[in-house]
């Protein structure tokens, strides 16, 4: 920030009247820089209405997302790292939940399988055929490490097959996730290049 | 993909054959297969059941030929004058030559069978409708078709817990066939992605060269030059997209690289090393 203090203002009395104005200006240019992508993503379109999963706690996605704005790789933290996202442990839950909002009666029923050393029974939601191969991981890299993607706002890639988790309680599918689904956004982006080979997803 | 993709398809194949097909090839997995290290120990069939989830069919249907082992180890007897017949054979373990002009990817009525750009022929077990021409016209015979459903005979419970889950268990009515254990090659080619790097010779190890006690089988990509695979090839001066070549010493002991049927022009991707004696 000081070498563009300089390059913009030589002067350096001028520069240190106007030093929040500068320090403002070169913020301002610094988030400018980190919103602009590479590149395009052209992101995949359909709807579905899932049915109701029922969950063993009925958890909310909106508290966490959009109240206290917790990022998606949090706790879905294998997400960057393997072909699945995965449920977090329990611990994880524990984490917070040791001290925040004890009081609630999901909280506490979250306690309870904690002291009992058991996992809620989680159902899967969106769940694809054993004959797809799909991984979490390179699907993150392409569309936001890659393209240098503000890694706090990731939601928005995972909305792309997921929907929009941050207004939902329980998840529920809200996209086909069929073959379509997964072709087309292919072909729509083929040259930030997704394979259209049948090798690559069918195993 | 539809009857004129195919086709324009194929006929872009034949049009490019000698300059070594259309394709423009990320990898081209291959084999060389010293046979004078083969020992015939099978453990590369074993291998194979246990890495691609294969049906285990029972003794009848084995004799009724409806065996699903993509990697069968082939015995040979052209030693004449022995003291007992079982002396002397010779073994040849066979499986899918992943040919560069695959005879069985035309006559697929459904396109199940298709190369990638790994130079592989793929199944897509999905698309595929049962309809055997594939197999027919295979002249290596290494596709095998599940005419009856083996998940409750193969793995009866808990058996299931075995099986791989990064391949899907074949039901009945579709043809399945050694993929170069693509699989793993799939999992290796993930893993060089994340690490923003080229897929490394050696990386990549089907379940059959893993499982060699005498490491006959060496597997690799003959578009990277340095690999193990291209230089025994070179070596040995098998070369793809020809099919008919003069060798430069003949009498030369080392020079004993061929691939089987090569005269059809099907350019398989296997290198087999046993010199070929044409005095039996």
């Amino acid at each position: 920030m000081v070498v563009m203090n300089r390059l913009i203002n030589p002067g350096a009395g001028f520069a240190r009247a106007g030093l929040a104005g500068m320090v403002f200006l070169a913020m301002l240019l610094m988030s400018s820089m980190a919103m602009a992508v590479k590149y395009d993503v052209v992101p995949p379109s359909g709807t579905h209405t899932g049915e109701d999963v029922p969950q063993p706690i009925e958890f909310p996605h909106d508290i966490h997302v959009k109240d206290n704005d917790i990022n998606c790789m949090y706790c879905h933290t294998y997400a960057r790292r393997s072909k699945v996202a995965g449920i977090p442990p329990t611990s994880k839950c524990m984490g917070c939940h040791k001290v925040i909002a004890t009081d609630k009666p999901r909280i506490q029923q979250l306690t309870k399988y904690w002291e009992d050393k058991e996992s809620p029974p989680w159902k899967k939601v969106h769940d694809l055929p054993d004959f797809v191969h799909f991984t979490h991981e390179k699907h993150l890299k392409t569309l936001a490490f890659d393209r240098d993607f503000p890694v706090e706002d990731v939601k928005e890639i995972c909305a792309f097959c997921h929907g929009d988790v941050e207004n939902m309680t329980v998840a529920n599918k809200v996209k086909p996730l069929n073959m379509g689904f997964c072709v087309n956004c292919h072909i729509a982006n083929k040259d930030l290049g997704a394979p259209g080979d049948c090798w690559k997803c069918h195993k | 993909m539809s009857l004129d993709n195919i086709l324009n398809h194929w006929s872009d194949y034949r049009k490019g054959a000698e300059e070594g097909g259309h394709h423009d090839y990320e990898h081209r997995w291959a084999m060389a297969i010293n046979l004078d290290l083969c020992i015939g120990c099978n453990a590369c069939s074993t291998a194979c059941y246990a890495e691609n989830n294969l049906a285990v069919v029972g003794k009848e249907r084995f004799e009724k030929g409806q065996a699903m082992h993509w990697m069968r180890i082939e015995r040979y007897w052209d030693q004449q004058e022995l003291e007992h017949p079982e002396q002397g054979a010779s073994f040849l373990p066979m499986m899918c030559q992943q040919c560069g002009a695959a005879t069985c990817e035309p006559v697929c009525p459904v396109a199940a069978t298709y190369h990638t750009p790994d130079g592989l022929n793929a199944q897509v077990y999905n698309r595929c409708i049962g309809s055997r021409y594939c197999s027919n016209n295979c002249p290596f015979r290494v596709r095998y078709f599940n005419f009856y459903s083996y998940y409750e005979s193969s793995w009866p419970e808990p058996m299931e817990q075995q099986l791989n889950p990064d391949i899907s268990v074949r039901d009945k009515g579709v043809m399945e066939k050694c993929t170069f254990c693509m699989q793993r090659i799939r999992s290796v080619k993930d893993k060089a992605f994340m690490e923003d790097r080229p897929v490394q010779d050696g990386e990549m190890v089907p379940a059959c060269a893993q499982s060699c006690p005498t490491s006959a089988i060496v597997f690799g990509d003959t578009m990277d030059e340095s690999s193990m695979v291209s230089k025994l090839w070179k070596k040995h001066q098998v070369e793809r997209g020809v099919y008919q070549k003069t060798k430069l010493a003949k009498k030369d002991a080392d020079l004993r690289g061929y691939r089987i049927f090569e005269e059809l022009n099907v350019d398989p991707s296997v290198m087999y090393l046993e010199r070929v004696r044409e005095d039996i």
